[in-house]
């Protein structure tokens, strides 16, 4: 059975069961000769299943029903273990996601390069140095260090960079990349993706291109591929289904896409209602912000440093472990009623500044006040006050629900300050849950048994049922869908708008500090260099990291 | 504001404990495991009852006899009825491995709570108390407390205590660490919620699990090394009739009758069996990746 | 990977000085004349007198401590009264035919890593079954059932192997007959452990990412279970070999005597029937020691296979 001569790959009607739920439905696909292809999906839309279907990876209890894939003049759901094999890493090549996984911890780069060559009659010496051309192409510093290390002793980007060289080091035809950059920061995005381009071209490889950013898929793709619950919704060249989308379910997703909305939204449409939108009016913007009444959070000079753990090293030579200085003199405001975002990549001191403002990590100078009071308190009764009275909602939505405990149990202890003393109405569990969008019956659920954007919401109940007067937000949207951002976002706005609640929000998103943030502060290795309102430093930044940063958001509308 | 289907996902309403109970009974294996460590509670607590015979009742005229219909399992050389003093045996084996592993378990959890806890010097001084009791050879150290202080009940428990202590202040020490670190843990403090609450509601049902499971699993040990003791002569003082005493009688007269070896051996075996079944059965269960996880 | 040897063996160096001074409160603790706890009530009043001065027994409990110290640095682990020879010399006379049972047994229950790793590629399959049943029932046998079947079994009905002693040292053959129902006895409950450990941290690595990556560069199957696979697997069976000395080496004690063997466990007990307590006492130590550097030798192993270990430590 051949395909067409013009693609590299085809598939036909894949058909793909997991026992009788099906993940994949009579998908078809063109990939044609050095084509970038990206395939587009939320969780659970089937994208995944995919690219393990490509490669022949499906996990044991996937089958594939109906269809066939065909490449090379074979059909791939045909051939036979061992005919596969000689295809993966030869001719069809894979880059996944997880960057910390993906490599082997207990053997060198090096090993892991040479590994890679075992079809080749090659000596170990020519072996090696290959893989040092390898290291070159995907522009790693240090090359012969970097040969003797371990993953673990890599940086995140570092590692990406040794998985993609494996994979086009036996210059494939078809290189398969699932989401390889989601785990990333902003910038190293744009390098990675800037790498990936550079090296298709020079191979000459056919490339798909997994993820749910649609951002990417119009700098980097050439074709396009709509999937959701498994269907093919749409698929064409990215120009045109990117402008003139004929699914409904591309043009809601278009249209829900924060970074899509040019207007600042105080509501962003959702999946479910995507035609609504409220764009932010000025003047109830400033009515909702109290300035005159003076900030209701101060942070002055804030230091906090991390001591590296005493070592033998510091015994013999007699000196002092080394210290980290994570926040290095923050100053900063958050006002009644309006919205802070603080943005950074990691490593930037932004988790590290919001946990000392409720000194769950303690700082070495500075002040913080919060209503008038100290937040640096040594009284422990002042500071359980405190932490009550500020909501940190943070960064992981199911590891921060305690695993035993229902939702019911959680809310619960959040109502009640954690003393047993305090009896609270018994609807009152189910009427934190309705504010969040939840139904009551998920009141008996745990943590291990919800959606990542429902813990979120549990989460925001949790924050609720302090009655706090300030909410703190660590990547609210992180790892969420762009279609359930929107909601989380509406939710916090609505809070804000009817009580008034100021909200400080740590991201790196900058599409949703667009819209949600009155204003923002940059943050770079523990220091502030940049701070003002939103609409200023979008439209005029000062800073070059601050150019950098706006730089490598990637602009999702093709053609700008 | 949207809603997020239900899908199948089951709800779980009752409580935990009950739910484990009856997953145990689900499986073969911890069927069987439950049946047998429920009986041996049973005979434990309802020896003098069940017991045919006097444990210490001498009759030399029926000495060293096969099974029979008075003596279901024979006679020792003394001529009692050894079913009988296995009967309460049980009692011994059953007291010794409750009480020993009860307060190990109390003291070592305490113990490793703190170390993963607290400070890093306290962690390193009973890390420190923990390695160095690991160190030594169990029935070794035995031998040598009771050369120094005497054989005794007593001293039999002392001495398991004070071996097993570790093991369990390890593994609570691993899961406090781990646990530190975790955003729920954080999620407390953050809420102002005081460190005692957070030890109980949040540490405690999280890390009891896996220590219940290895207690369970250490209970057979803990009954082999009273009984081995016992064998030795070091144990319980005769006539008290301990499995062990029971065996060395039987390695005496190995070549007299083969019954008595035999015999005391059965229920040493059912008791490794029942609470190792239970406890592989429970560590199934109570694991996220295979039990109530999705 | 220096450091980290350094560190550890320092570490070990501190248990054991633990370890010796809770022999030394131990010995203290009890009621009465030290002099009499470390003698025996056999010594004559001039030996005592001789002991008290050599150890200092008028002095503080810290100076004596120092030379209690003092006196096992210099290989003085006491002194035998009944052969008048020094204790360490029996010991090392009869510890070898507990080494060599130790060390057979460890070496034989490393059978269980490849039935570990073969019931975990042919996950649920027969083999998985039918050992993973017979394993969780023969786990936590006590050596002492165990061993005594055995020599019921074998050794009385079956008349198939020796019933008493080590045999002639000479004939390795006729030792190693001797050898066989002991080290059976011993390893049969650690290659159940074993093959079960293995089991589990097999299954679980073989899910990992890494392993599916190998994979998907076509690497062939024996090359990802041996390096990709295996040898991150085998990891914890190795820290649990370590663990196993001391309850081996305790449970030698139980077996020697079964099996009437020669050996440190055999010695060991003799000297408690007779309260000879430097023996005793010596005997413990030395064993003490031992196991120490097992485990020390098995967390080196460790961290020289599992790089990330040597990470931790620093």
């Amino acid at each position: 059975m051949e395909g067409s001569p013009g693609n590299a790959l085809e598939v036909h009607g894949l058909t793909i069961k997991y026992g009788e739920l099906p993940a994949l439905k009579s998908v078809d696909l063109s990939v044609g000769h050095g084509r970038i292809v990206g395939i587009v999906g939320e969780s659970g839309s089937g994208k995944s299943t995919l690219a393990s279907a490509l490669i022949g990876l499906l996990p044991n209890s996937a089958k594939i029903t109906k269809g066939n894939i065909l490449f090379d003049g074979q059909d791939l759901t045909k051939i036979a273990a061992d005919g596969f094999r000689d295809i993966r890493g030869h001719l069809i090549s894979m880059v996944s996601q997880d960057t910390l996984s993906a490599l082997n911890p207990v053997l060198t780069i090096g090993e892991h390069l040479i590994d890679i060559q075992f079809r080749e009659r090659i000596g170990v010496a020519e072996k090696r140095k290959r893989a040092i051309e390898a290291l070159q192409s995907v522009h790693m510093p240090d090359l012969e260090e970097r040969l003797s290390m371990y993953p673990h002793e890599l940086s995140g980007g570092q590692k990406q960079r040794v998985s993609i060289a494996m994979a086009i080091m036996m210059r494939p035809k078809i290189l398969i990349a699932d989401e390889p950059t989601t785990a990333l920061d902003a910038t190293l995005e744009v390098e990675i993706i800037a790498l990936l381009r550079e090296l298709q071209k020079e191979i000459g490889c056919a490339m798909i291109f997994v993820t749910h950013h649609l951002g990417v898929v119009t700098s980097l793709c050439d074709d396009v591929v709509v999937l959701h619950d498994g269907i093919v919704q749409e698929a064409g060249k990215v120009r045109e289904i990117f402008l003139y989308p004929q699914s409904n379910y591309t043009k809601n997703l278009l249209l829900c896409d924060p970074a899509h909305i040019e207007e600042k939204c105080r509501r962003l449409p959702t999946m479910s209602s995507p035609y609504e939108k409220k764009i932010e009016n000025k003047d109830s913007a400033r009515r909702r912000i109290a300035i005159d009444q003076g900030p209701i959070l101060q942070i002055e000079d804030l230091v906090v440093k991390f001591k590296k753990p005493f070592a033998l090293k510091n015994l013999l030579m007699r000196s002092k472990p080394a210290e980290i200085t994570a926040v290095d003199g923050v100053s900063l405001n958050v006002f009644k009623g309006e919205t802070l975002a603080i943005v950074g990549e990691s490593g930037s001191g932004k988790t590290t500044l919001i946990r000392s403002i409720i000194q769950l990590v303690s700082c070495q100078s500075g002040a913080i006040t919060f209503l008038g009071k100290s937040t640096l308190t040594k009284d422990l009764k002042d500071l359980a006050s405190i932490r009550r009275s500020i909501a940190l909602v943070f960064q992981d939505p199911i590891g921060s629900l305690s695993p035993r405990m229902t939702v019911e149990g959680i809310v619960k202890e959040s109502l009640h300050h954690g003393s047993a003393s305090i009896k609270s109405k018994p609807d009152e569990v189910v009427r934190l849950l309705s504010l969040v969008g939840l139904p009551a019956a998920f009141a008996y659920r745990y943590p291990h048994q919800l959606s990542g954007g429902q813990a979120r919401r549990v989460c925001v109940a949790r924050a609720l049922a302090q009655q706090p007067k300030m909410i703190i937000a660590d990547e609210p949207t992180a790892g969420l869908d762009v279609s359930i951002q929107g909601e989380i976002l509406n939710l916090l706005s609505e809070l804000q708008d009817s009580l008034q609640l100021p909200i400080l929000i740590v991201t790196h998103n900058l599409n949703v500090v667009r819209h949600i943030s009155d204003r923002m502060v940059i943050m770079l290795r523990g220091k502030i260099v940049e701070q003002g309102s939103t609409e200023e430093i979008f439209s005029n930044p000062h800073h070059d990291y601050t150019k950098r940063l706006l730089a490598s958001n990637i602009h999702p509308l093709p053609g700008s | 504001m949207s809603l997020e289907s239900s899908g199948q996902v089951e709800t779980l309403r009752t409580s935990s404990i009950t739910n484990v109970i009856s997953k145990l009974i689900h499986d073969p294996m911890g069927a069987v495991g439950l049946l047998i460590v429920i009986s041996f509670l049973l005979v434990a607590i309802f020896a003098g009852v069940l017991a045919p015979y006097d444990p210490n009742k001498i009759d030399i005229l029926n000495k060293l006899q096969g099974p029979s219909l008075q003596h279901l399992v024979g006679t020792d050389q003394l001529g009692r009825d050894t079913l009988s003093r296995l009967i309460h045996g049980t009692q011994i084996a059953l007291l010794v491995a409750v009480v020993s592993i009860g307060l190990a378990v109390l003291m070592g959890s305490i113990l490793g709570a703190i170390a993963g806890y607290g400070p890093a010097w306290l962690d390193f001084i009973i890390m420190l108390i923990f390695d160095t009791m690991r160190s030594y050879p169990v029935i070794m150290f035995a031998l040598a407390v009771v050369v120094l202080f005497g054989p005794s009940l007593t001293t039999i428990m002392v001495i398991i205590i004070a071996t097993s202590f570790p093991t369990y202040g390890r593994l609570m020490r691993t899961q406090t660490q781990t646990l530190r670190k975790s955003e729920y843990i954080l999620s407390a403090q953050a809420l102002g919620i005081g460190t005692p609450r957070i030890l109980l509601k949040h540490v405690m049902p999280n890390t009891i699990g896996p220590i219940l499971i290895v207690a369970s699993m250490d209970v057979p040990f803990v009954i082999a090394l009273e009984a081995g003791l016992s064998f030795l002569g070091l144990g319980v003082r005769p006539p008290t009739p301990s499995w062990g005493s029971i065996l060395n009688d039987g390695y005496t007269y190995i070549r007299n009758s083969s019954w008595i070896l035999f015999s005391a051996g059965a229920p040493l075996i059912l008791v490794t069996i029942g609470f190792t079944f239970l406890g592989e059965q429970l560590r199934d269960i109570l694991d996220p990746k295979i039990g109530r996880g999705l | 990977m220096i450091k980290y040897t350094i560190q550890r063996i320092l570490l070990a160096v501190l248990i054991i000085a633990c370890a010796v001074a809770t022999m030394f409160i131990m010995i203290h603790a009890v009621p009465g004349d030290p002099a009499n706890v470390m003698l025996g009530p056999r010594a004559t009043l001039e030996i005592k007198e001789a002991l008290r001065a050599k150890l200092h027994l008028d002095q503080p409990i810290t100076t004596q401590l120092f030379y209690f110290f003092r006196g096992l640095l210099s290989g003085d682990f006491g002194f035998d009264l009944r052969s008048n020879r020094p204790v360490l010399d029996i010991i090392f006379e009869q510890f070898p035919h507990t080494l060599i049972l130790v060390t057979s047994a460890l070496v034989v229950s490393t059978i269980g890593i490849p039935v570990g790793c073969y019931a975990a590629i042919h996950r649920n399959g027969k083999f998985d079954r039918v050992v993973g049943t017979i394993s969780v029932s023969i786990i936590a046998m006590p050596a002492i059932v165990v061993g005594l079947y055995m020599l019921l079994f074998f050794s009385v009905k079956l008349r198939l192997f020796p019933v008493i002693g080590a045999g002639d040292s000479n004939d390795w053959l006729d030792y190693l007959w001797h050898l066989t129902l002991p080290v059976i006895t011993i390893s049969i409950a650690w290659i159940g452990y074993i093959s079960r450990i293995v089991r589990a941290s097999m299954i679980e690595v073989l899910n990992q990412n890494h392993v599916r990556m190998a994979r998907a560069f076509g690497l062939p199957e024996s090359k990802i279970m041996s390096r990709y696979a295996l040898r991150i697997a085998v990891l914890p069976s190795i820290t649990m070999l370590g663990v196993s000395v001391a309850l081996i080496l305790s449970s030698t004690v139980i077996i020697e005597i079964i099996f009437a063997r020669p050996g440190i466990g055999s010695l060991l007990y003799e000297s408690v029937l007779s309260r000879n307590y430097p023996l005793v006492m010596g005997a413990v130590l030395f064993s003490t020691i031992f196991i120490v550097a097992g485990t020390t030798i098995a967390d080196l192993a460790n961290a020289a296979l599992d790089p990330r270990a040597r990470k931790e430590a620093n």
